[in-house]
């Protein structure tokens, strides 16, 4: 064991919630020279703590939640923790970050990592403070909403020394399969139902507090890459202006003139232009942004905390839509009303469920209504039509509640869509919903979506779309089977880096691993160079594919729904889909670049190649 | 005098037309400067040439400015043809010509002038750049003619001097040169001007050419990082990706900007997309809008028959997980590559940039020795993205796309030219560099 680096404490929390124990051990810097922080060092200590068979909402899945070296510096949008578990919606890995403050807080109580297993007897929360750890009763806060218990943890504490909270809302409690973990209120851990393994453990939040500070080894070194870092982030158009003035919602436009926009349960898309101004970006600046805002260091700011007035003269207040929750709880349910999209996403931001799975299990469940598929599902209460913008918010507390027609909804598509033996029209890739991109319009994002490691996920899957539109000089042709293996992987390459410096998604749009690279290796004094990045990234990519592996994944999961690969949308005049045979090749391709075999799997040469130990205890 | 009808078919008139084109766009004519000729086999069996007619504008030629002539006497067509036309049907007598050309290559032609009076014979042209030297041999003739445009002296010297070599200068008026094909003819020209483009770029940095040709002439390994491929005359209209149409369309964008903004010569340089098991590869990136290059779809696994340059766009994808590559002989970058800072012994290992975006853009461009290992080579390349070779050119790499590496080349010639416009400026450029540069 060395000596912690700079840049970090050295230190891990594992807690056991079935005994109620807690301990610190040593962080190992062999292990964040070779898996760097947030969800590459998450992945590690996850992979060797975790029976990849477990029961994803039994007491042996293991969450864990990393800080990245550059958490506790200025470095732009480096607040963000990252969590990884067993995904109980997908059975494979859960992995999932946030914006917000909570992981740079987290870092400044003194700590690297959290690990956290067992399943406490009733609802507890764990504060954490230097020097202090422990596990409390939570009953007070069982049943509460996220913006409740957020509230009752962190206020009364005195300016500059306020805590801040993580914490799961009913959705998480009642083990909604999508559920988030939010912090800041409405900023969520969203994908893959991470919020459901914390309410499996009882765990209700984690409070954290402190002023650690980091020591930084080369000053100048770190700060000629936060210098480029900077001048290229107000340089870009997109983290300049677009994003701070229109939210991701500004997307909505964009995304739509490149074809890419799902209508109704993804089954074209097609949109009459005055129905999406009603809800672009622009109309949500004009009507019910109240102001802009941003995650803790962040120089883009694309969060909107917004307004809506009742026709009661009630107002309620909260933050987005943004992009996704607009697209997904709206066109891709036949809606365009602004307004119950925005109260929906109130409540599911309140509730703490994903808004993406809420928005495509809610389409699902449409389409499969307007289908006459719905029998028994009937008697809960589920009878949807595309459009019904009056039962979007009511939908989203039952869900959240598993009430009536919401104990289906709370299952996810896929598993409703089975229930009604039509699986084929669950728009999800293993089980995971799709985001709002359409994949026939972008064989690179179709890969993306296929090859994910927790399903279908634009974050993790690499988010072609963003070099589909704003690529600038890297943007790649759409439609390429030659370059998608490839350029995916990169992409997905670069997520893995983003997610294991605690940074946002959005600095991509300004600049790639260079300036991370020297300011990384200014804080820490270690090597990180591109070149070791790049060795980092594909290490996690794979150790991420073995853990799928080993929990029963197989080449079949990395499919998209045929409905792609049947039927045509129109992209620029042209019909586009994605067929089974460019799936297919895609595929291979995509296995062979990543060095697995013909089935997917990680080579033993691979593994040893990439230097990925076997979990302790374990031949790979 | 024979009579010939002057038909002209679509194909012939078209490579005149956009040669002529190009050949303004890259600043080697103005605008009824210089000439072009090819041989061709008449219906008749009979060898005859095509020529440019006198005072034609190159860039825009009609289908009466291309006069036939026989290739053996003097016919109807030689009274509108070039005033050079003598000149040209000598050089298209030595074997194996197929064609000739003659631009006022500016660059090369102030690089060879002197101020010795005259008559005097001035000295050889030696140029220092691989391409250069690759292309044009270890030296190239000049000679000052009392009258230099069109005279009998030209017509007796200049073929004598093709005979041998494949471009000769008039001292202060231009190259003329000899090749197999038109296009070829054209390359050449661009060739010369770019060297002479480095030496003059070279002395604008005070970079002490005469020594620096001693030293190469002595030893042109230890300069020169490798040689550039053979050129290859009958592959242009060649596209092995023809389905691959968004790639293909990249790929005449990104070669039409390189040769607009003077990136590397006409038919130079490389760049290549790489797929899973494939490479698509334009072995000659440089190519003006309507002029094509061969565009090749190539296992990506090593082969014997690579050639110097397409072996190293393998070992780069072998070796890292860029997607793409471009490699190209930037002339500000070669001469830049020998400069060495007022005092110092050592020539320069980086180039730092002085100019706004460059600053930001890049910390620096590394500047590699000749004989860099290939350790070296890649992991600089992984930091930098673009490094220049002394002697070997610009190599560039990107994650996605060839628009996104094409930026770098782009950016290094900006880049240079900030620094050499200072320099002469008598500004120092230790001052103007910042500071982060230093750790790098
Ligand atoms: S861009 Fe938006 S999501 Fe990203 S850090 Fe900034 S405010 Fe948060």
């Amino acid at each position: 064991m060395s000596a912690a680096p700079f840049g970090f404490f050295g230190k891990i929390i594992e807690i056991d919630l079935t005994g109620g124990d807690a301990r610190v051990l040593p962080l190992d810097t062999a292990l964040v020279a070779d898996y760097l922080g947030g969800r590459g060092l998450a992945t590690r200590l996850f992979y060797d703590a975790v029976d990849p068979q477990c029961d994803p909402l039994g007491p042996d899945n293991v969450v864990v939640i990393a800080a990245s070296p550059l958490i506790g510096t200025t470095a732009p949008t480096s607040a963000r923790g990252h969590m990884v578990f067993k995904s109980p919606l997908t059975g494979v890995i859960g992995t999932s970050n946030s914006g917000g403050g909570w992981g740079h807080t987290f870092k400044s109580a003194g700590y690297d990592a959290l690990v956290i297993k067992g399943k406490a007897d009733s609802p507890v929360w764990i504060d954490i403070a230097p020097g202090k750890i422990e596990v409390l009763p939570a009953h007070h806060l069982w049943g509460q909403d996220i913006h409740a218990t957020n509230d009752e943890l962190t206020s009364g504490f005195e300016a500059g020394s306020r805590p801040r909270a993580l914490c799961i809302g009913p959705g998480g409690e009642n083990l909604v399969l999508y559920a988030v973990v939010g912090n800041d209120k409405n900023r969520v851990y969203g994908r893959c139902g991470g919020g459901a393994v914390w309410g499996s453990k009882n765990l209700k939040a984690i409070r954290v507090q402190g002023k650690e500070k980091i020591q930084i080894h080369d000053k100048e070194r770190y700060q000629s890459g936060y210098d480029q870092a900077l001048y290229l982030l107000r340089q870009a158009p997109v983290t300049k202006r677009l994003m701070r003035e229109l939210g991701t919602a500004g997307l909505v436009e964009l995304i739509n003139v490149i074809n890419m926009l799902p209508h109704r349960n993804f089954q074209d898309c097609t949109h009459r232009p005055e129905d999406l101004e009603r809800m672009s970006g622009e109309t949500i600046a004009k009507t019910i942004l109240e102001k802009a805002a941003g995650c803790y260091l962040c120089p883009i700011g694309c969060q909107r905390h917004t307004r809506i007035d009742g026709d009661d003269g009630s107002t309620q207040r909260g933050e987005g839509p943004e992009y996704e929750t607009v697209v997904l709880m709206g066109p891709d349910c036949g809606i365009y009303d602004l307004a119950a999209i925005t109260t929906a996403n109130y409540r599911c931001n309140e509730l703490g469920i994903d808004t993406i799975s809420f928005g495509g299990t809610v389409a699902c469940a449409m389409e499969l209504g307007e289908r006459g598929l719905l029998g028994a599902e009937k008697e809960g209460g589920l009878d949807l039509r595309f459009g019904a913008a009056a039962e979007l918010e009511k939908l989203a507390v039952d869900t959240a509640h598993r009430r009536g027609a919401g104990a289906l909804l709370a299952e996810g598509s896929y598993r409703l869509a089975e229930r009604c033996g039509r699986a084929d029209l669950s728009m999800t890739v293993k089980k995971l919903e799709l985001p709002a991109y359409d994949p026939r319009a972008s064989f690179t994002q179709a890969l993306g979506y296929m090859t994910s490691p927790s399903g279908a996920c634009h974050l993790r899957g690499g988010y072609a779309v963003s070099l589909a539109f704003f690529g600038g000089t890297k943007e790649i042709p759409r439609f390429s089977l030659l370059q998608s293996p490839i350029a995916i992987r990169n992409m997905q390459n670069t997520g893995i880096l983003q997610d294991s410096l605690g940074v946002c998604r959005f600095t991509g749009y300004a600049f790639g691993s260079d300036p991370w690279s020297r300011m990384l290796t200014g804080v820490t004094g270690m090597d990180f160079s591109v070149f070791r990045l790049e060795e980092i990234e594909n290490r996690v990519a794979s150790l991420e594919r073995l853990f799928n592996v080993e929990a029963g994944a197989t080449a079949a999961d990395d499919a998209l729904p045929p409905r792609f690969a049947e039927t045509p949308i129109v992209v620029a005049g042209e019909e586009k889909m994605v067929s089974e045979q460019a799936q297919e090749r895609m595929r291979r391709d995509y296995y062979s670049v990543r060095g697995w075999d013909s089935e997917g799997r990680p080579t033993r040469a691979l593994l040893e190649d990439l230097a990925i130990a076997p979990r302790a205890g374990r031949a790979s | 005098m024979t009579r010939r009808a002057w038909t002209l078919g679509e194909e012939i008139l078209t490579l005149f037309r956009s040669i002529g084109r190009a050949s303004l766009l890259y600043d080697i004519q103005d605008s009824h400067s210089g000439n072009m000729a090819v041989k061709i086999r008449g219906a008749d069996g009979a060898d005859m040439i095509l020529i440019t007619a006198t005072g034609s504008q190159k860039g825009d030629l009609d289908p009466s400015q291309i006069c036939f002539l026989s290739a053996t006497e003097t016919d109807y067509g030689y009274y509108k043809a070039s005033s050079e036309t003598d000149i040209h049907q000598r050089i298209l007598a030595i074997p194996g010509a197929g064609a000739s050309m003659h631009a006022h290559t500016k660059d090369l032609s102030i690089a060879t002038m002197d101020d010795l009076p005259k008559p005097a014979q001035p000295a050889d042209f030696i140029p220092i750049d691989p391409l250069g030297r690759k292309h044009l041999g270890d030296h190239v003739h000049v000679d000052w003619f009392a009258v230099p445009s069109g005279s009998p002296e030209m017509a007796a010297l200049i073929p004598k001097r093709l005979e041998d070599h494949p471009a000769t200068v008039i001292q202060g008026h231009g190259t003329f040169v000899r090749a197999r094909t038109l296009t070829e003819a054209f390359f050449l020209q661009c060739v010369a001007n770019n060297a002479g483009a480095v030496v003059r770029t070279a002395r604008k940095l005070k970079v002490d050419v005469e020594a620096l040709r001693l030293e190469i002439q002595a030893d042109p390994a230890a300069h020169l990082a490798y040689l550039p491929d053979a050129f290859t005359i009958d592959d242009d209209a060649c596209c092995d990706f023809p389905e691959e149409t968004e790639i293909l369309r990249e790929f005449h964008k990104a070669g039409a900007r390189v040769f607009e903004s003077r990136l590397s010569p006409f038919q130079t340089g490389s760049m290549s997309v790489r797929g899973v098991h494939d490479i698509l590869y334009a072995p000659k990136a440089s190519m003006p809008r309507d002029l094509r290059s061969p565009l090749r779809r190539l296992p990506l696994r090593p082969a014997e028959t690579d050639t110097g340059e397409l072996a190293r766009h393998k070992l780069i994808y072998a070796e890292t997980d860029f997607q793409t590559i471009m490699h190209c002989w930037l002339p500000e970058a070669e001469a830049h590559s020998h400069f060495r800072y007022p005092g110092d012994e050592a020539v320069s290992d980086r180039i730092v940039p002085v100019d706004a975006e460059g600053t930001f853009m890049y910390l620096v461009i590394p500047v590699l020795p000749p004989d860099v290992d290939e350790e070296s080579f890649l992991k600089k390349l992984h930091e930098y993205k673009v490094v220049v070779v002394r002697g070997g050119g610009v190599w560039a790499v990107g994650h996605q796309s060839l628009s996104e590496v094409l930026h770098h080349p782009s950016s290094v010639r900006e880049i240079c030219l900030y620094r050499i416009g200072a320099f002469e400026q008598g500004l120092d450029l230790r001052k103007m560099e910042p500071k982060k540069a230093k750790k790098w």
